[in-house]
């Protein structure tokens, strides 16, 4: 894992998260069922994921692929901001 | 830590002569295309027996002529399958399929744009212990994005053959062939770290799985694995359950976790990603060079996605395929009714005047006519849907819509399906194996059906004519009367599939994963050998079902036989056919419809627009080789119809009330087929028969009393 500590990044859901931001998976929470599919998908812990657009269902990039994931699993999904919205 | 691998036989195949190579991996790497290229049209194309996957066996040649199979199996991400097309991926590695031999050998397909994330499953098909040739596909790609990618490092890190490779442009593919031609092939050298907490289970759980459920070594280490991947054991254990030592030990060891707080499942992943991420930073590397900026995805995305554009693009795109649908399609079929009309001359200058000849003419040419009538229009849908989604385009149609299929308890999945339906309900249910949860994949079975599908708009079509007094309709009055009928069906499958997941398939909404590939060029080939594809599979079913069918109706609609010189009319009541529909008559007098139109009813469950010939027949309309007069005779006729007291048969109350009706009742005996087979029981289909007549029945009862009590 490559989370610095040191630095306090605000954390986050990634609904939260401003469009065009990039933030750092801190942790997955929901069912899981959901976070296993998520982290064989790429989103792991520690993974970088960039919210490209979208209102309820969310437009991402992580690991190099795009991915839609819906309101209810982004939630789910807690983030240290890293870098704000373009 | 890891357990030494068993020494293993050099490849589990008991046929020396031609390996069977199975074909895995990630949804979108190219594998199809792949496959496409190996095989070329050395295809058998099948199902699964039991579950409607798809099963694509091919066969591809050696350098030296030999033949190899190769078998083309669903995507997956993982063999942790969630949906029913990735329990097939695993259980034929895994060799449980007792109706598809066992790979010998695989090849893993990964798209080497995004290696990181591909490798994982080409990690957990090492783990099988088989020899593995590793394809890195769209290399051209992963290069015009600068990344350099050392094939030869990867080979010495894996132990196994790697091979660059564009399938689009055929690149690499003779040097897979070579490899394929191989009669060594050397195993995996790669060995990982499971996590020291998890490893004694492992070896534990393998050890029971050997000894118990009776797995050979190496399947039973991958199932351990998996088992501990996947907390469900029981989809994991797939047909045959856990023998109860191995479930014991199991759970033992849960416990044991779950006290000490370890997240075993995301620790077995997070150790494969770590030693998959050593792999990647040893051998892909980023030219600098490259501009790193949007990229032409990207540029795609901002307006394909946009909330505002985004849907003006979809909106431009259904109404472009629809609207082909509609008149493009019109020219061929156009060709294929001389065609069948040159053979019915031709057959009846064969047979004398009789039974016989009726039979062939009126019943099995007539009936295969009606429903072979519209394979352009399936050959054009099938074009927009390979081309939407070759593109990736379909992806995104999918995501615009997760919002509106959130409301009624679905995910933007559903919606390809749905789409497909509006074509024909037969492979849009085909197409609902990729949802995930069972009860989601069954509303959306229940509910496709209520989206107007080609075969109703011929009936749509007379109904609109016989409706309004003018020879001519106003182009307004029918595109709207038709707008009307398209939404009346589409408002009904979201009302149904927001009432079924209120009640009886309860379920929490599903959550929507679902990967978006970069755009692609069309690959003409696939989508055209799709096209063929599903061409062979429609005509061969009006070849049979179909045939059948007809002919069926056709032995109704004559016996028992009239005296000779009876008119047509009530030689036709006299039929079984006849009868039929006079018992009927009770039941839908309400609606407005009298005997005859039951007739079109009953005869209408072969196909829908069956109803048209069944009129034809019944309203004793002269029919000669012009089309449009003929269509134009039907309509006067229909217009001259009048009941036992004089009074018009078909007013426009009627007329929109029967197409209400042919809007929600399911007059379809192949979709009933095919949902018998899709959900494996006759409950459903029976289910679905009911609900919707029952409610086309209410609506319309509805309909025609009040437009009674209003004076129509």
């Amino acid at each position: 894992m490559h989370t610095d500590s040191r630095l306090q990044r605000p954390r986050m859901t990634l609904t939260e998260m401003p469009t065009g931001a990039a933030g750092r998976i801190h942790a997955l929470n929901g069912a899981v069922e959901v976070c296993q599919r998520l982290r064989e998908m790429g989103f792991c812990e520690s993974a970088v994921v960039q919210k490209i657009s979208g209102q309820s269902t969310l437009l991402c990039q992580v690991c190099g692929m795009r991915v839609a994931l819906g309101e209810g699993v982004a939630q789910h999904i807690t983030v240290e901001v890293i870098r704000g919205a373009a | 830590m890891t357990p030494p691998l068993p020494p293993t036989k050099p490849a589990p195949s008991t046929r020396a002569s031609a390996p069977v190579y199975g074909l895995v991996g990630n949804p979108n790497c190219g594998k199809s295309t792949l496959f496409n290229a190996l095989t070329g049209l050395k295809q058998k194309v099948g199902n699964y027996p039991g579950v409607t996957v798809e099963r694509k066996i091919g066969t591809a040649y050696t350098q030296h002529g030999q033949p190899l199979t190769l078998i083309d199996l669903p995507g997956t991400y993982s063999l942790a399958a969630r949906s029913p097309d990735e329990a097939v991926t695993r259980d034929v590695l895994l060799g449980r399929r007792t109706d598809t031999a066992m790979p010998d050998r695989i090849v893993c397909v990964v798209d080497a744009t995004n290696l990181e994330r591909n490798l994982y499953l080409v990690h957990q098909i090492l783990d099988l212990g088989r020899p593995v040739i590793l394809v890195l596909n769209m290399i051209d790609v992963a290069e015009e994005l600068g990344m350099r990618i050392d094939t030869a490092r990867l080979e010495q890190l894996l132990g196994i053959p790697v091979i660059a490779c564009a399938a689009s442009s055929g690149r690499g593919v003779i040097e897979l062939k070579l490899t394929l031609s191989r009669s060594d092939l050397p195993l995996s050298r790669h060995a990982w770290g499971v996590p020291a907490a998890i490893a004694p289970a492992v070896s534990e759980l393998q050890a029971s799985l050997q000894e118990n459920d009776g797995k050979p070594p190496l399947i039973a280490r991958a199932e351990a694995l998996l088992l501990l991947t996947d907390r469900d054991s029981v989809r994991v254990a797939g047909s045959t359950a856990l023998a109860p030592r191995t479930q014991e030990i199991l759970s033992s060891w849960e416990k044991r976790w779950a006290a000490a707080g370890t997240d075993w499942a995301a620790e077995l992943v997070n150790a494969r990603y770590d030693s998959i991420g050593k792999l990647t930073a040893e051998v892909v590397g980023q030219d600098s060079a490259t501009p790193v900026g949007p990229s032409v995805s990207d540029r795609i995305d901002a307006w394909v996605t946009h909330p505002v554009w985004g849907w003006a693009i979809f909106g431009t795109i259904m109404a472009a395929m629809f609207l082909s649908i509609f008149t493009l399609a019109g020219i061929p079929m156009g060709w294929i009714e001389s065609l069948m009309g040159a053979l019915s001359t031709w057959v009846s200058g064969l047979i004398p005047a009789g039974d016989l000849h009726d039979l062939v003419i009126d019943g099995a040419i007539a009936g295969v006519q009606g429903v072979i009538i519209f394979l352009p229009q399936i050959i054009i849908l099938f074009f927009f849907i390979g081309l939407l989604e070759s593109t990736g385009y379909m992806a995104r149609a999918a995501f615009i819509m997760d919002r509106m299929m959130s409301r009624v308890g679905l995910n933007g999945r559903s919606f390809i399906p749905l789409l497909g339906s509006y074509a024909c309900a037969i492979p849009g249910i085909m197409a609902t194996r990729t949802i995930e949860q069972p009860k989601d994949r069954l509303v959306t079975i229940l509910v496709a059906p209520f989206m107007s599908c080609s075969a109703r708009l011929p009936v749509y079509l007379l109904l609109i004519a016989a409706m309004v007094p003018t020879s001519e309709v106003p182009l307004g009055t029918k595109v709207g009367l038709m707008l009307l009928m398209y939404s009346l069906g589409t408002f009904g499958a979201f009302g149904f599939a927001w009432f079924f997941k209120k009640t009886l398939l309860r379920s929490a909404p599903p959550l929507m994963i679902m990967e978006l590939p970069p755009y692609r060029l069309p690959g003409v080939r696939d989508v055209a050998q799709q096209m063929a594809e599903r061409a062979g599979i429609f005509v061969k079913r009006a070849g049979t079902v179909i045939l059948g069918l007809s002919i069926v109706l056709w032995f109704l609609a004559t016996y028992p036989k009239a005296p000779e010189g009876t008119p047509k009319e009530q030689a036709l009541a006299h039929s079984f056919a006849g009868q039929a529909g006079h018992a009927l008559e009770p039941v839908i007098a309400p609606l407005g419809f009298d005997w005859r139109i039951g007739i079109g009813l009953i005869n209408s469950f072969a196909a829908r627009e069956v109803f048209n010939s069944a009129m034809s027949v019944i309203f004793a309309v002269e029919t000669s080789d012009d089309e449009e007069a003929d269509a134009g005779h039907l309509r006067d006729a229909l217009q001259a119809a009048v009941r036992t007291d004089g009074s018009k048969l078909f007013t426009p109350l009627v007329c929109l009330n029967l197409m209400v009706f042919y809007v929600f009742a399911m007059q379809c005996l192949s979709t009933v087929a095919v949902v018998k087979r899709e959900t494996n029981s006759w409950r459903w289909p029976l289910f679905q028969l009911g609900y919707m007549t029952g409610f086309a029945w209410g609506l319309c009862l509805v309909i025609y009393q009040v437009g009674r009590v209003l004076g129509y």
